[in-house]
C-alpha cells in the first residue's frame, strides 16, 4: 500500500479537521500517525495517510481542490516504500529547554550542536512569548542520544552555548516506563 | 505455573471490571504465582495485573525493587489482592508505556503518595504507604481491575507547555 505525507495549513477556525478528514474518507484513504496543531494564528495538519490503490499525487485528482478553495494550502508528498515506518531509535531520551531573550540563532545554534553530535530530535516547539519590548523566546524539544553519549555529556557541550547566547539551557532525562 | 501471555488491547478482558476475590482458594494462589512468574519472566516489567493475563479477579503484582527509579523506596514483591487506596497526596507525572498497549506512551499524572489496604498472598490484611514510582506503579496496575488503561489517564500532549489560557 502507497503512503503519502499531507501537509495542510490556514487561518484557524472550527471545522478545518471534519472537512479535510471528510474528504480522506470518501476517498478510501486511511490516517496512520498525525500531528496538528495551531502555529500563531495558523491551523497545521501534517498526517501520514495511506491508501490501497493510489499510488502517486495524481491518483488523487482534484479531491483536494475544496479545501483550496477555502484558503487552506495542500500539499502531498509520495513516500517512498518503508518511508512510513518508525525508525527504532536506541539511546537515553532526554528533553532540552532553552529560553532566554529573544534574539536571532537560538535555534539554529542549539540544533546545530545537536545535529553535529547524531542528537536526533523527534519533537521541537518554539514560541515567542513575553511583551513587545522584552521578548522571550523559549524552545523545547524532544531528543533521542546516540548510544554513546550521555545526557551530562550534553549539557556540558551546550553550557558554552549558554553563555555565548545569554540563555537558559536545561537538559534532562524523560522518565518513560513501562508497566 | 508459568508466565502467561501478556493481552493486547483491544482484548475485551483488559475493559473487564473485575471481581473482588471473596473466598481464598488454591485457583487464587495459582493466579498470584502466574502474576508473579508473568512479571519476573518479561524481565523489565514493574508490575501485572490479573486482567492483563486474562483474569478478572482484583489482583496485582508490583515490584519496582530491581528498576533504576524504584530502586531506594519500595516495599519489594507485592502481592495486592482486593486493593483499594484510602489516602492519596500530591502529583507526579511520569511518561507512561504498558505491556498491553504497544509502541505508544503518554503523560500521566497520579498521586506521588498512596496509602493502600489489601490482603497479601496469605489472606492477612495489610497497608502500605508507597511513594514515588511504586506508587505509580500501583496506580497503574489498580487501574487494569477497573478497566481503565493509562490511555484513559493521559493528562495532556507532550507539548503541553505552550498552552495555556489567553492573556
Amino acid at each position: 500500500m502507497s503512503h503519502f505525507a499531507l501537509t495542510i495549513i490556514g487561518r484557524d477556525r472550527p471545522g478545518i479537521v471534519s472537512q479535510v478528514t471528510e474528504i480522506l474518507y470518501r476517498l478510501g484513504c486511511n490516517i496512520a500517525d498525525s500531528s496538528c496543531s495551531i502555529l500563531g494564528g495558523q491551523f497545521a495538519m501534517i498526517l501520514i495517510i495511506s491508501h490501497p490503490e493510489y499510488t502517486d499525487r495524481e491518483s488523487f485528482g482534484g479531491a483536494f481542490a475544496p479545501l483550496e478553495e477555502n484558503n487552506l494550502s495542500v500539499f502531498l508528498r509520495t513516500l517512498r516504500p518503508g518511508g512510513e515506518k518508525h525508525p527504532h531509535l536506541e539511546g537515553e531520551l532526554c528533553m532540552v529547554s532553552v529560553y532566554g531573550s529573544d534574539k536571532p540563532g537560538i535555534v539554529y545554534r542549539v540544533t546545530k550542536e545537536l545535529g553535529e553530535r547524531k542528537v536526533n530530535i523527534t519533537d521541537l516547539n518554539t514560541k515567542l512569548i513575553g511583551s513587545e519590548e522584552r521578548p522571550v523566546y523559549v524552545m523545547m524539544l524532544e531528543a533521542v542520544l546516540p548510544p554513546e553519549l550521555n545526557i551530562a555529556e550534553l549539557e556540558q557541550t551546550l553550557k558554552s552555548l549558554k553563555n555565548e547566547l545569554q540563555v537558559d539551557i536545561t537538559v534532562r532525562a524523560i522518565e518513560s516506563v513501562e508497566l | 505455573m508459568a508466565a502467561r501471555e501478556i493481552r493486547i488491547y483491544p482484548d475485551p478482558v483488559l475493559k473487564t471490571i473485575c471481581s473482588p476475590v471473596t473466598i481464598p482458594d488454591d485457583s487464587l494462589d495459582a493466579l498470584v504465582q502466574d502474576l508473579l512468574d508473568t512479571m519476573y519472566q518479561s524481565g523489565h516489567s514493574v508490575g501485572v495485573a490479573a486482567p492483563q493475563i486474562g483474569d478478572t479477579r482484583r489482583v496485582v503484582v508490583v515490584d519496582v525493587s530491581a528498576s533504576k527509579l524504584g530502586r531506594d523506596e519500595n516495599h519489594g514483591s507485592l502481592v495486592m489482592i482486593n486493593p483499594e487506596i484510602l489516602d492519596r497526596e500530591g502529583k507526579k507525572t511520569m511518561r507512561e508505556g504498558c505491556m498491553s498497549v504497544p509502541d505508544y506512551t503518554g503523560n500521566v499524572t497520579r498521586a506521588e503518595m498512596v496509602v493502600v489496604q489489601f490482603l497479601d498472598r496469605q489472606g492477612r490484611e495489610q497497608v502500605i504507604r508507597a511513594s514515588g514510582f511504586e506508587a505509580v506503579a500501583i496506580q497503574h496496575e489498580m487501574d487494569h481491575l477497573d478497566g481503565n488503561l493509562f490511555l484513559d489517564r493521559v493528562s495532556n500532549l507532550k507539548t503541553d507547555v505552550f498552552r495555556r489560557k489567553k492573556r
